[in-house]
């Protein structure tokens, strides 16, 4: 974890040390270190001396996160993240990936025009190393908004060269400045990938998607198109490990990362929610929830798992913990292009539930019952016989007649084509030695319990 | 008599009624904004110098901020919020199925995770007419104490640590910096940062230790968080009625586990913001005039008490001051409500200084009373019709995409303090083993963990400014931590009397009803507030805390939160020449707020279409 001894962070902080890269602005107004959150975090990386050996061609990589209607969910998502966690990234700890100079206005130390020169250096070439953008929330059409405030406007910029007078710039303006001199343009978050909720139904700022606005010929300076890491909010760690993979990839370590024909980390959004659900096995054998906290499957409670591409069952929500299904919330495809109007109202049944439900409520009685049946065998040591030694319940010894049949053809299709464990201690040994049980027990059924052993003693007797 | 200003009064048995003789008891004449002088200052002095700050970062979402300095007085002159992003939530949600409200409400801000679904969830519950059983309300609460224990730190660490840290104090007070360095913390024996100056270095960004035990701490609520709630932000286990957690014994314990990290944590913290607060008082006693404001605050209270919670309108005021959070508004430092009932009646919405046109013109007015016969003003969000008139930023006329909501046409600030500060005051807490509300201060023990058990108290300050401001947030951290220990043992005692049911049933009912969710966000007051007919959302009104903070002028001529704090700001720091001006004491005023923009702009849009003023965009020219 990417701590600093502070006595280095001490020299950092002397804004003597280097020109900023601002310094051709006229004030100082927001710059309130006097150096900006880049310059810092070049800082301690230098203060921990050049590095002698290079595990690939970047030394850095910038990252500027824009937003467009957004709730931020996508941001706090991304600082929950462990896999690799962000200040991982930010303080380049992590041997093979460049260091993250990240661009964020949540984050960012400086205000205002001061955190504003970076995007316009970026734009004009200006910087030391690739930039990658990063688009939260939907792009709303700033047609709608043409001669006024734009909808969703970041910093602003002289009317013309030279000019005191300034308009604001619309994240969507900024995009189509950045995106293609970017080495790749990440959408994060369902509002980025597919328009989300500001796209919905009834929505008067003609929001959209990324992918929407920079049109199907968009491709970054490296060739890609818009790369999709949807979800309502994302698992930050499916960001932090997609940008890891694709760092990775391109310092010649990592392995190609894969896209699906959306956009979609391949290896992330391949899959349904539901192949890897906790309550996927109530749904096998039939079996649902009829209320809110009942511990079935979801789907007749308004889930829409089965049909949703989405990793949060496996992967958790933070730190490998917590996914909706895992804590008893349907799920309501915010990961899919779809939301919210084509999974809506929430809370209802999805109508496919009708037909699939039902089918393998009719399969699971059988299997369901079938099951117990081998799971009431298999919950039984094989030394219990007529009686169990437990204390917390009644739990009969004997079996029944049926299932003492059956099992006897369960077992038979057990270790069919297989060896059956040798019951027998007296053939593990040469002819004409004597185990140790059966020295002392003779040659009694030695596999029962010692109480069991002497009742059938008495019986013999 | 809680009003001063609108025309209403109560009689002997607390009914409200209009005051007699009164023609258009609500009307009033909108003060125009004067800056001829100001500009003539602008226009002549080198000294005053127009101060445009876009955006403003470490906030949550898209702020502005504008102002005038005077460089050569040190103080503002004038101050201008700027809400820079619209989004029209409230017209995707008319005439949908009500049952969408929980979750796309949710997505109005994803900063503090379920408050918008669980405020949705109240309201709907009002307007269906069921309440959760017993657990259901427990498992909301704790909820929403494990919520703020993320976003607390968050702020604290993160967003405005910064403004405290070695980097920054060096750059534009470097005597202080000098000062701060061989002056001890009084409680390092506590928090482990011997100096001042080592807590300073302690704040830089992406090195400092408390900045990444910070980031680290936001984290450990927010897996307890989502292994009770699914995930984080935007849960979906809030559900009309309840929620639907399937609660297991693990997932308590996993909860627990984490309450215990974070007690011996906030201990340090808390003690550790008292000695940043103090050393800066101390430095300089003008440092307590940064951000300050009368005490004048709002909240609606929050944590409902699981036997008194029915979610009726009828009920209110009595299930509203059983909260574990009491409702309230402060006065210049008083308390002068705790009813939730007289809260709403209070609330109006002004537009004339926003991109939206005012909606009482018509004369239609939807509610004249509310549920209970109480008189309700035209502007109250029940009645408000929004109408977005995007037009050019003008200083004079119209700049933020903000409303301005008024209490009692007064102007009243949010946040966890206030909910912090109205349920000391009001001495209502229900009795509990850790915390105790005595009238002027909120006591809370926190029990032995790696430190010592510790007890503390947040007193009822007798000034109110950023620092205060952010102290009672890391004295909030102690109360919500408790808060959630009191919720996980009552969760244990329902579960061990085997009252384990989470929520209740519901339909959809067909005729019209009304609702409103009274609840709080991270940063405080939260309501939303529903119109239903015929199974459709006929009107959803969204008033958040930063709505109310981060709000322009309003008709009265008074400024917003924001603007008032930034108006009594000093200008502190160190400069030559006026082009080494940074805005830091200003920014630290702002950032003490928690500034929360994504719900600010959730803006619900009307039904008209958007037209446009054509004209030239000049963001610091005035108009």
């Amino acid at each position: 974890m990417g701590e600093i001894p502070e006595k280095h962070v001490g020299q950092a902080g002397s804004h003597e040390q280097r020109a900023s890269s601002t310094a051709g602005l006229p004030d100082q107004v927001g710059n309130v270190a006097r150096r900006t959150m880049e310059e810092l975090a070049e800082d301690i990386v230098a203060s921990q001396g050049k590095s002698k050996f290079s595990l690939g061609p970047l030394e850095k990589v910038y990252v500027f996160w824009l937003a467009g209607m957004s709730c931020d969910g996508c941001t706090v998502s991304v600082s929950g993240a462990t896999e690799p966690a962000l200040e991982d990234l930010l303080t380049g700890s992590i041997p093979g990936v460049p260091l993250v100079v990240l661009h964020h206005y949540v984050l960012q130390l400086e205000s205002g025009d001061h955190y504003i020169q970076t995007l316009v250096n970026a734009e004009q070439g200006k910087l030391d190393g690739p930039y990658v953008l990063v688009y939260e929330g939907s792009i709303p059409d700033e047609n709608l908004s043409a001669g006024g405030e734009p909808f969703a406007g970041e910093g602003s910029l002289p009317l013309w060269a030279g000019s005191t007078e300034r308009r604001r710039v619309s994240t969507a303006e900024w995009m189509k400045r950045l995106g293609p001199g970017a080495a790749a343009s990440i959408a994060i978050g369902t509002c980025a990938t597919w328009g989300g909720i500001p796209a919905a139904y009834g929505n008067i700022t003609g929001s959209m998607s990324l992918m929407d606005w920079m049109g199907k010929d968009y491709r970054s300076a490296l060739g890609l198109p818009v790369i999709n890491i949807p979800g309502c909010a994302p698992v930050g760690d499916n960001f932090t490990d997609a940008v890891q993979a694709i760092l990775l990839f391109l310092q010649g370590l990592g392995p190609l990362p894969e896209f699906d024909e959306l956009g979609r980390p391949a290896w992330q959004f391949s899959e349904t929610v539901h192949t890897h659900c906790v309550r996927a096995g109530f749904y096998e054998e039939g079996t649902f929830a009829r209320e809110y906290g009942d511990k079935e499957c979801l789907v007749e409670i308004g889930c829409w798992g089965p049909v949703v591409q989405c990793n949060i069952t496996e992967k958790g929500a933070i730190a490998h913990m917590g996914g909706c299904m895992n804590s008893g919330a349907p799920c309501i495809g915010c990961t899919m292009p779809g939301f919210p109007d084509k999974f809506s109202p929430f809370y209802k049944a999805p109508p496919g539930s009708l037909l699939s439900s039902n089918a393998s409520r009719l399969l699971g009685s059988v299997v369901r019952n079938l099951r117990r049946i081998s799971q009431r065998e298999r919950n039984r040591e094989i030394r219990w016989h007529d009686s169990v030694p437990s204390g917390w319940a009644m739990e009969k010894g004997g079996t029944s007649i049926t299932h003492k049949i059956l099992e006897v053809f369960y077992e038979a299709l057990q270790f069919q084509g297989a060896k059956r464990p040798e019951r027998d201690p007296q053939k593990k040994f040469p002819a004409g030695y004597r185990s140790l049980p059966e020295r002392v027990y003779g040659d009694q059924d030695y596999q029962v319990l010692p109480e069991d052993r002497a009742k059938k003693a008495e019986k013999r007797a | 008599m809680c009003f001063k200003n609108l025309p209403v009064e109560f009689d002997a048995q607390g009914n409200a009624h209009l005051k007699g003789g009164v023609a258009d008891p609500y009307a009033y004449q909108p003060r125009e904004i004067k800056r001829d002088k100001l500009e003539e200052l602008l226009a002549r002095n080198g000294h005053i110098k127009d101060v445009s700050i876009s955006p403003v970062t470490r906030v949550a979402g898209a702020l502005s901020f504008h102002a005038v300095a005077d460089l050569q007085e040190r103080k503002f002159l004038d101050a201008n919020s700027i809400a820079t992003i619209f989004r029209g939530y409230e017209v995707i949600l008319k005439g949908r199925d009500p049952r969408d409200a929980i979750y796309i409400s949710s997505r109005a801000c994803g900063v503090c995770g379920g408050v918008h679904s669980t405020a949705a969830c109240e309201a709907i519950e009002m307007a269906f007419g069921i309440s959760p059983p017993p657990l259901g309300t427990v498992l909301r609460n704790l909820a929403l104490a494990l919520d703020f224990l993320y976003d607390h730190p968050l702020h604290l660490f993160l967003l405005a640590g910064p403004d405290y840290s070695q980097v920054v104090v060096q750059a534009t007070s470097p005597a202080m910096w000098e000062k701060a360095q061989v002056t001890e913390a009084p409680n390092a024996e506590v928090h482990q940062f011997k100096t001042i100056g080592d807590i300073m270095k302690g704040l830089n960004p992406l090195s400092g230790k408390l900045y990444l035990d910070g980031l680290k701490m936001t984290r450990t609520p927010r897996e307890a968080y989502s292994v009770l709630f699914g995930k984080y932000p935007h849960p979906q286990t809030v559900v009309p009625g309840g929620m639907s957690s399937t609660v297991t014994i693990t997932d308590f314990n996993e909860t627990y586990t984490r309450l215990q990290k974070m007690i011996d944590w906030t201990k340090r913290m808390i003690l550790l913001w008292d000695d940043l607060t103090e050393f800066f008082y101390e430095y300089n006693p003008e440092y307590k005039k940064v951000g300050a404001r009368d005490a004048n605050l709002i909240d609606l209270g929050m944590w409902d008490d699981e036997v008194s919670y029915d979610a009726s309108y009828a009920r209110c005021n009595e299930w509203g001051e059983a909260r574990w959070a009491t409702p309230g508004v402060v006065m210049n430092g008083e308390l002068v409500t705790t009813k939730l009932q007289q809260i709403n009646l209070g609330l109006e919405e002004f537009v004339e200084h926003s991109y939206y046109e005012n909606w009482t013109q018509n004369g239609n007015q939807r509610f004249r009373t509310d549920p209970s016969g109480a008189p309700l003003s035209p502007n109250h969000p029940w009645n408000k019709e929004t109408m977005p008139k995007p037009s050019k930023e003008s200083w004079k006329d119209r700049y933020t995409w903000d409303t301005a909501p008024r209490w009692d046409r007064q102007v009243v600030e949010a946040g966890c303090y206030a909910r912090i500060w109205t349920t000391a005051a009001a001495g209502l807490m229900p009795k509990n083993d850790f915390m105790e509300a005595t009238g002027h201060s909120l006591k809370f023990h926190m029990p032995k963990t790696m430190l010592r058990e510790m007890d503390f108290e947040w007193q009822i300050p007798a000034i109110w400014n950023a620092f205060e401001r952010n102290r009672a947030r890391a004295y909030c951290m102690g109360y919500n931590l408790m808060m959630a220990y009191t919720m996980v043992l009552k969760a244990f005692d329902y579960l061990r009397k085997g009252e384990d049911k989470v929520s209740t049933k519901f339909e959809v009912p067909m005729g019209e009803r009304v609702g409103v969710g009274f609840w709080g966000a991270g940063r405080g007051y939260l309501s939303h507030h529903l119109v239903l007919d015929k199974g459709a959302i006929v009107n959803y009104q969204i008033v958040t805390p930063s709505t109310f903070n981060a709000s322009p002028k309003d008709p009265f001529g008074n400024p917003g939160p924001y603007e008032e704090a930034v108006l009594n700001t000093p200008i502190l720091e160190d400069f030559d020449k006026p082009s080494e001006f940074t805005g830091v004491d200003m920014l630290r005023a702002i950032r003490s707020f928690d500034p929360c923009m994504p719900c600010t702009t959730h803006i619900y849009g009307g039904e008209r279409e958007i037209v446009r003023e054509v004209n030239t965009c000049a963001c610091s020219a005035e108009g």
